[in-house]
This record gives C-alpha cells, sequence and structure tokens, in this order.
C-alpha cells in the first residue's frame, strides 16, 4: 500500500497533472458560485478534454472541478440567499444572516476552511474504508430508503420558519409538487396537462433557483428604497479571510458534516441532496444553543459546508467501490473513468497498482487547490455586495435565467421558475419557509416511489419495513427526533408565554 | 409533391442559412442535442466522439444536454430545427421506445437518420451468489410459481420494454420493478433486493466484469465478442433479438452533401480505429450502419419495439 | 403586530388549491399492480393533509389579524413595494417571452435596462431628477444593460459551451 501511494505520488507530482488539477478545480469553482450551473456540467464540459491525458492526470482535473464546485456553491448561498444546488440550502440558512450583519467575509471564511476540512477527512475515509462503507450502502432496499426518507422529513422541523404547522404545510406543497409527472411505478402521468416538460416531473434545479434567488429577488424589490444609500461600511472586507482557528473551535460541527457526509453521502439517489442538511439538523438538535441557529450561528456553516464536501468523497465511495454513481456529477465522472479504462468496482482497491492512490491523492490535491484558490478570491467574491443594488437584482435574474435555461434548453422552466418565486416570495413573506419545500420535492420521491415500489416486491406486505434492521433503526430514530422536536417546541412555547406574562 | 417541397425546404434553407449550404459545409459550430442529461449513455457517447468529429469536421461540435420527459424534450426540439446541418441529435433506442408508448407527437419518420455507430445487448443479469446460474433455472422457477423480482431502469423505459419482451418470449411471469436509473436497479441487484436486472451491456459492464453480477443471457441474435462467455436468448431456444444502438440523426430534410459529410467524417474515424478501444472501455461495440440499410434496421427495430409496447400496455 | 390581510387570504388560497389538488388526484386512473397503491394514493393523502393542516392556521391568522391593531393612514412605503414587485414581476414574464425569439443579448440588454430604469421610476426617485441627471441615469443604465448582456452572452457560450437562444 506504501509503495501504491508512493507510485501515486509520483504520478500526482507533476507539473502537467498539478496544473490539470488547479485548472479543473478553478472551473469547478467558477461554475459551481453561478447559480444553476452544476458540477456534472463542469465535469462533462472537461470530458472530452481528459482524453488524451493519463488517467490519474484526466480523473484528476474533473476531481478538482467536483471538488471546486461544491465548495464554492457557498459563495451565492452567503452574500445573495442563493444556493446553486440542494446541498447548499442549509448554507443559506446561516449563512446569509451573518453577511446581513455584515460579517460576509467572516461567514466565507469559515465556509472555506470548513469545506476544506470535510474534503480531506473524507478523502482519507474514502482511501481506508470505501469497501465496507460501499457494502452497507448496498443494503438499502426500498424498506430502508423508504425510512431514511422519513428520518429526512423530520428535519422540516429543523428548517421550518417560525411555525411548525406551517413548515409541514410547505414540505407537503414540495411533496405534492413532485408528484407532477410520471408515475414512478405504473407509468401513468399524474397532472402533466399534455406539457412535455411535465413528463418527468418538476425540475428540481427551477424550483430551487425559483424558491430561494427569485423570491429573494422579489422581496429586494419590495423593499428596494433608493433614497436608503447601502451604507459600505457594513460590509466589511477586512474580516474577509479564512478562519482555520474559528472553524477549529466548532469542531463538533465538523465532525458532524464529516459523518453525515461520508455515511449519508454514498447512499445512492438519496445521500447528495440531504447530507448537509442532516448535519445542520444534528449539530443544531445537539447543540447548547440551538436558538442561535438560523441567526448567522457559526457553527451552522460550519456543519453545513464540512458536509457539503465530505459528501463528495461519500458520493465518490459507492462510484469507485461499486461502479454505482449516486447522482449527476458522479455518473459522468463515472464516463471519464471508463473511458480512460479504469472499471470501478471492488477491484480496483485490490489493484497495488499506484493509479488508483493517484486518484486518492490527486482528489487531496484538489481540495488544496480548493483552499488556495478560494482563499485568493474571498476578497473580490464580496465585492459583488458593493454592486448597487437595482443592477444587482437584475444581474442576479439574468443569472438565474442561464441557470435554469442553460440545463436543459427549456423555456418552460423559467415559467416554472417565475411560478416557484412567486409562491417562495409568499411563503416566506407569511412563515412558511421555502426550505421545506425543497425538502419535500426531493424526499417526496424517495418516500413515495420505494414504499411503493417495497410494496411491490414484498407483495403488498407492510412487515418488513419495521422488521428490517436498518429501515427500523431509521423508523425508531425519525420517531424519537419527532418526540423530541415536539417536546422542545411546547417547552418552548411555554417558556414564551411565561416570558410574555411575566 | 415530395420533390416540391424538398426543393422548397431547400431553398428556404439557402435564404435562412446563407451560405450554410454550399459544399463548405460546416462553416460554423454544430449543435448535437444529447435528449438526457450529462452522464447517461447517449451523452458519454457522444462526448468521447467529440474530439474525433471535431478534428474530421474542422468546426466546433456544441453538446447541448436537454432531457426532460424521457428525452422527449430533446427530441421535440431536434424536430423542430431547421436540417440545414447545424442541429443534430445523438439518437438512441429511446426515440423508438418513446414513439411506440405513443408519448409524443412525432415518430422515426420525422428524422433523417445519419449513422449508427455503436451498438450493446439487453443482458439479464443476476446477483453474483444468485441460486440462478442460468436462464433455464431462472425461467423454471419463474414458471413454476416463484415470483422473480426483475429490476429495470425507468417505468416505460427501453430497458423496461426489452424485459417485457423477455418475460414473454421465455413465457416467464417476472415481477417487474421500475427503478429510477440504471444505476438504482443494479445496486438492488447487487444487494439482493431484485433477483435479477435488465439493463443495456454498457451500464452493467463494471458489475459483470468484478463478478458482483452475473448475466445469464444477452439479446444478440450471436455471441459478442464484448462478452463472449454471455449466451444468447436464440441459443437457448428463444427467438429474442434486441439491440440498443446509437448513433447520429437530423430532423428530416437534411441536404445530401451534408450527410455525405458527416457519413465520411464516421466512416473515416471508424476505419481510424481511434474510436473502437473508447467503445470498448464504455462496453459497447463500433457497428457502423449508413444508408439505406441504417433506415431498414430502424424500421425493423421500431417495429420490434411496438410489438413489445403492446406487451407492455396489456 | 402588522395587520396583514394577506396572511389569512393565503391561508384560505390554501385551502381552495388543496382542495381542488384532491379533486385532481380523484380523477387519477386506478392501476392495480400486485401489492401496489394506486397513483392516486400519495396525491390524494398529500393535498388532504395541507387542507387539514390549513385549518388552523387560517383560524389562528384570523384571529391575530382582528387583534392587531389597524394602521393608520395610507402607506405610500407599501404601496411602493407593491409596484416594484409588480414591476419585477411582469418584467419578468415579458423577459421569458422574449427569451428565444429575440435572442439573447437583445432580450437580456432589454431587461436589464429595463429593470434598473422602472425601478428608478416605480420608486418615485426619477420625478424627482433633473434632466441632466435623467440622461446619466439612461446612459448609465444602457451601458451596464449591453455590457452585461453581451459579455454574459459570450462568456457562457464559448467558454462553458452553455447553449442560449441565437
Amino acid at each position: 500500500m506504501i509503495s501504491g501511494y508512493l507510485e501515486g505520488l509520483g504520478m500526482v507530482l507533476q507539473v502537467g497533472t498539478l496544473l490539470a488539477i488547479a485548472g479543473g478545480t478553478l472551473l469547478g469553482i467558477i461554475m459551481g458560485a453561478l447559480p444553476g450551473l452544476t458540477s456534472a456540467m463542469a465535469i462533462a464540459l472537461l470530458l472530452p478534454v481528459t482524453f488524451g491525458m493519463p488517467p490519474v492526470m484526466g480523473i484528476g482535473m474533473l476531481l478538482g472541478a467536483l471538488c471546486g464546485a461544491g465548495a464554492s456553491g457557498s459563495i451565492p448561498a452567503i452574500l445573495l440567499n442563493i444556493p446553486g444546488t440542494p446541498s447548499s440550502v442549509a448554507t443559506t440558512f446561516d449563512g446569509f444572516p451573518m453577511a446581513q450583519k455584515g460579517e460576509a467575509g467572516r461567514a466565507l471564511g469559515l465556509a472555506i476552511v470548513a469545506s476544506f476540512f470535510g474534503g480531506v477527512a473524507s478523502m482519507v475515509i474514502l482511501s481506508l474504508l470505501a469497501p465496507p462503507i460501499a457494502e452497507f450502502a448496498l443494503r438499502f432496499g426500498a424498506a430502508e430508503y423508504f425510512s431514511l426518507s422519513i428520518f429526512g422529513l423530520v428535519i422540516i422541523a429543523s428548517v421550518a420558519g417560525k411555525s411548525l404547522l406551517k413548515g409541514l404545510i410547505a414540505g407537503l406543497i414540495g411533496f405534492f409538487a413532485s408528484t407532477i409527472g410520471t408515475d414512478p411505478i405504473t407509468g401513468v402521468g399524474r397532472f402533466t396537462f399534455d406539457q412535455l416538460s411535465l413528463l418527468t416531473g418538476i425540475n428540481l434545479l427551477p424550483a430551487l433557483i425559483g424558491l430561494f434567488a427569485v423570491s429573494q429577488v422579489l422581496k429586494d424589490a419590495f423593499e428596494y428604497d433608493p433614497r436608503q444609500r447601502l451604507e459600505e461600511s457594513t460590509h466589511r472586507i477586512d474580516i474577509a479571510r479564512p478562519r482555520f482557528l474559528e472553524t477549529l473551535r466548532h469542531w463538533k460541527a465538523v465532525v458532524a458534516g464529516i459523518l453525515s457526509g461520508s455515511i449519508v453521502g454514498p447512499i445512492p439517489g438519496a445521500g447528495g441532496s440531504i447530507a448537509s442538511l442532516v448535519a445542520y439538523d444534528q449539530t443544531r438538535r445537539f447543540s447548547k444553543s440551538p436558538e442561535k441557529f438560523g441567526t448567522g450561528h457559526a457553527p451552522g456553516i460550519v456543519s453545513v459546508e464540512s458536509a457539503n464536501n465530505a459528501l463528495l468523497g461519500g458520493a465518490l465511495i459507492p462510484t469507485l467501490a461499486l461502479g454505482i454513481p449516486g447522482e449527476a456529477a458522479t455518473a459522468v465522472l463515472l464516463g471519464g473513468l471508463m473511458i480512460q479504462g479504469i472499471t470501478p468496482g471492488p477491484l480496483l482497491f485490490d489493484d497495488q497498482s499506484g493509479t488508483v492512490y493517484g486518484i486518492f491523492l490527486a482528489y487531496l490535491a484538489a481540495n488544496v487547490f480548493m483552499l488556495l484558490i478560494m482563499c485568493l478570491g474571498i476578497k473580490l467574491f464580496i465585492r459583488v455586495l458593493m454592486v448597487p443594488r437595482k443592477q444587482l437584482l437584475a444581474a442576479i435574474l439574468v443569472f438565474c435565467f442561464i441557470g435554469v435555461y442553460g440545463v436543459d434548453g427549456d423555456v418552460f422552466n423559467l415559467y416554472l421558475m417565475l411560478g416557484f418565486g412567486v409562491l417562495g416570495y409568499f411563503l416566506n413573506r407569511y412563515d412558511f419557509g421555502t426550505a421545506p419545500v425543497i425538502l419535500g420535492l426531493i424526499l417526496g420521491p424517495i418516500a413515495e416511489a420505494n414504499l411503493r415500489r417495497g410494496l411491490q416486491a414484498f407483495q403488498g406486505d407492510w412487515t418488513p419495513f419495521f422488521t428490517r434492521p436498518i429501515s427500523l433503526t431509521f423508523l425508531v430514530i425519525a420517531v424519537g427526533l419527532l418526540a423530541l422536536t415536539l417536546w422542545q417546541n411546547y417547552r418552548g412555547n411555554r417558556r414564551s408565554e411565561s416570558n410574555a406574562s411575566s | 409533391m415530395k420533390k416540391l417541397l424538398s426543393t422548397l425546404t431547400l431553398a428556404a434553407a439557402m435564404v435562412v442559412g446563407g451560405p450554410a449550404l454550399a459544399d463548405d459545409y460546416p462553416t460554423k459550430s454544430i449543435d448535437m442535442i444529447v435528449p438526457f442529461s450529462a452522464g447517461g449513455g447517449n451523452d458519454t457517447f457522444v462526448r468521447a466522439l467529440q474530439p474525433l468529429l471535431e478534428k474530421q469536421l474542422g468546426e466546433d461540435l456544441v453538446i447541448r444536454n436537454i432531457p426532460g420527459g424521457g428525452g422527449a424534450v430533446g427530441m421535440s426540439r431536434a424536430v423542430a430545427s431547421k436540417p440545414d446541418g447545424y442541429t443534430l441529435l445523438a439518437a438512441s433506442n429511446a426515440m423508438l421506445t418513446l414513439e411506440a408508448m405513443g408519448n409524443v407527437p412525432f415518430t422515426h419518420n420525422d428524422f433523417d437518420f445519419i449513422a449508427k455507430v455503436i451498438e450493446e445487448p439487453y443482458v439479464i443479469a443476476v446477483g453474483g451468489d444468485s441460486q440462478y446460474a442460468n436462464l433455464e433455472d431462472l425461467v423454471n422457477a419463474a414458471t413454476s410459481g416463484t415470483t422473480i423480482k426483475v429490476g429495470v431502469s425507468g417505468v416505460g423505459s427501453s430497458a423496461h420494454i426489452a424485459a417485457v419482451a423477455m418475460a414473454n418470449r421465455t413465457g416467464a411471469e417476472f415481477n417487474i420493478i421500475p427503478y429510477p436509473g440504471g444505476s438504482e436497479a443494479i445496486s438492488a441487484a447487487m444487494g439482493g433486493h431484485v433477483d435479477a436486472v435488465v439493463l443495456g451491456g454498457a451500464e452493467l459492464r463494471s458489475a459483470l466484469q468484478s463478478g458482483r453480477l452475473k448475466a445469464l443471457a444477452m439479446s444478440y441474435a450471436e455471441r459478442s465478442d464484448s462478452l463472449p462467455d454471455v449466451p444468447t436468448f436464440q441459443e437457448q431456444g428463444y427467438d429474442l433479438t434486441l439491440t440498443v444502438w446509437r448513433g447520429i440523426a437530423a430532423p428530416k430534410g437534411l441536404p445530401a452533401d451534408v450527410e455525405k459529410r458527416w457519413v465520411d467524417a464516421i466512416k473515416q474515424i471508424v476505419a481510424d480505429g481511434s474510436y473502437e478501444q473508447t467503445a470498448e472501455n464504455l462496453g459497447t461495440q463500433v457497428s457502423p450502419l449508413y444508408g439505406d440499410e441504417l433506415d431498414a434496421f430502424i424500421d425493423q427495430s421500431a417495429e420490434v419495439m411496438r410489438e413489445a409496447a403492446g406487451d407492455l400496455a396489456k | 403586530m402588522e395587520r396583514d390581510i394577506g396572511k389569512p387570504i393565503f391561508d384560505l388560497l390554501l385551502l381552495i388549491a388543496s382542495a381542488a389538488a384532491f379533486a385532481a388526484a380523484m380523477a387519477l386512473p386506478d392501476i392495480e399492480i400486485v401489492g401496489d397503491l394506486s397513483p392516486a394514493f400519495f396525491p390524494k393523502l398529500i393535498s388532504a393533509m395541507i387542507f387539514l393542516f390549513a385549518i388552523p392556521c387560517l383560524v389562528k391568522d384570523v384571529r391575530e389579524w382582528r387583534a392587531a391593531v389597524p394602521a393608520g393612514g395610507s402607506r405610500p412605503a407599501n404601496r411602493r413595494g407593491v409596484m416594484q414587485w409588480l414591476w419585477i414581476v411582469g418584467l419578468t414574464v415579458v423577459y421569458i417571452l422574449l427569451f428565444e425569439p429575440l435572442g439573447y443579448i437583445p432580450s437580456t440588454a432589454v431587461f436589464a435596462f429595463c429593470c434598473v430604469i422602472g425601478l428608478l421610476i416605480a420608486s418615485g426617485v426619477w420625478g424627482e431628477l433633473s434632466a441632466s441627471q435623467r440622461v446619466k441615469s439612461l446612459g448609465g443604465a444602457a451601458i451596464f444593460a449591453i455590457v452585461l448582456a453581451v459579455a454574459i452572452y459570450y462568456v457562457f457560450t464559448d467558454l462553458f459551451e452553455i447553449p442560449l437562444p441565437d
């Protein structure tokens, strides 16, 4: 193994390879920072470039794009309250409030360092534990996926706005929206209104950008007051620097992020989008001061961003160990691996040649480049906030259009985006919140399809959902957390009532 | 009438496209619509071909992923675009599947097919330690009362239709369970959550190579070099021949010289052998087909799909 | 507590929408696969739950609305906000409509220009500006709009190979 690493190190430590990795990382950072452009697109764009390259160089470049995009999604989330991917939704919860307090630089500094820690830790886990974790992920059948999604839906309580009931309604709205399209089991069209674009259901990206970006623009438009000069002093550039020590002080949040990213992240099809939300939820729930979350609390950012880059390593586990990509980005990456003649699977890890170790080390290098580039850029990113409000609003909408249209060139999705924007605006205004809608949209199909797939496989028998150990564990945890939430909610209400009366 | 129409189209193309028509095609970058998201079989096939085609044609090939509607959105976009050779489509069986299911407002007759480039078989595979050693075992179990759960990618997908066709031709009754995509179906088979999967050979390649899954049969007429140990349905006595093919198509009315330019380019790439290794790494085979032969092949495949889809509707 | 009639109205709309969704779900075909719940099961369940949960919200919000003191006088800030909000929504619809027919650069430039100038007008600042300031604003917005549209178009189509309408 040592010799494998040395051989791999020899492959990575070449000028060409390092340049390729750095270039991939830079492109990933740029594309990840633009709302709507994804790491999958960055990797697909680079794919043809890598054909002529030796494996470690080519794959390193693709991994760089993956890593860069994973980290830079935090930039629009923090500065503008616009998450470009589902996994950076949770970054907005504390990142944006912190930025509004004028501490955008601090938020970015925390996010960058946490991303780096998450990425490095997940690389270590990937190289040491990939086969057993992959085996664990394989044990997820319909029952387990269903229970996982129920567990995930409990997170709604954490991300709901002022009212738990209204948060629940918002989650249900997302769940309902997810049933639009071709039914995953029978193939019947549901609420498609003969729209080709709706056949495969509501696309997550227009919904995401509408609910967060467009709704935020509408809010800003409503509150826009040209007489109110933006006090530039509120955005302090001098505090914009990487925050190693402060991040380390919140080591518990880092660990929660890494664990969640490495354990939930590898579950194909479900893990990637909820791992960071799980990390946020758990960090908040077991924090001594849960009420500070959502107001610009540092552990909130740290847990989410460390999870965000840890889940990339997590998503690589089934991709490399089983040849099963969990989502779009790793699916494109898998294509890149196969074109290079590298067949993923357990054999890849038994293979003592340096290539696989070279890939691990290239991923490590990508994380280092990500840290360097983001640190260099941090003062630049902040300047976005110096753009006058009305120009910024126009520019954000223009970028939203590119993100949504660029993905699949479908004008219908632009209407969908605007519709979700208007809906999101009112949901925010009347205390429902938009994050639960996204959770419902992501977890809804997993819950529904797996419940029905399971019932089909078990011939209508419900008991396996409760007797299969992993499934039962998730259900028990979900019920426990739900009870805890209701109790905390009840106590919180009591306290605020007694405060009000005293 | 037809001639008049094509003359009109030609004239229109001249007015709109300007120099596009002359023999100096191509003069600007060419859009290639991939009606699926990045990372799918269709996408990887074109992206691997992209640098080679750009070298042959001397212009940029811009790949546009237009997923949605199981390929329907991208394909309708292609149908609606000008047949000037600057908007092409990465075509595959999916088109014929959609047509057979009757969900889309176009048929394969609305396209001019330039070339079929690669193909792969449908494979039925079971877990590596499955009790079913061969197709015979599986079919016997299925016909003697055991419920065989078969995972496929996507309800109404071509794999789904292939699985139905397999069930019909072998007389076995399968409990077909649709997963959102190939990778979910493969992991379900690896984890023992389903008894078997039916998927394209490329998607199954790494799982088969690592021994996590075991192929019982594949749908070519004859054994293939990429899976030499896997018997065909035909040799096991079942009349079933299906292939997954991928190629290039254009909206109907493509000028003959443009088509020739493309056919020449692809022929050259195939002759160079530069694509062969890549195709093999992807678990597919280069099996080029052009012109009339190709049209006959497409018509026949469409017929097979329609039959199988009819079975699905039952 | 600010008195906002929108809150109970939104709850009411939710009730109506969920009832309509339930009705639409009733119309879904009932296909029986062994063991499977029908495709209509979840849409029905979810819309029913939204309906049930929206009732207590409506009751609570109506009560709060009644208890709140009505704000005195007209609220110019609020009216200005509504104008600005409607302007952005309307403009976005127009942008979508023109996006493909007009092509990327013209539609985007027009949108960005109208967005900036429209906000100036809707906010009432426009009327206070002198003629020379107006010319300056118009020129500034025009330059911003054109630079933004052209720069984005070339960066995204050439560098990132993201197709945008011609």
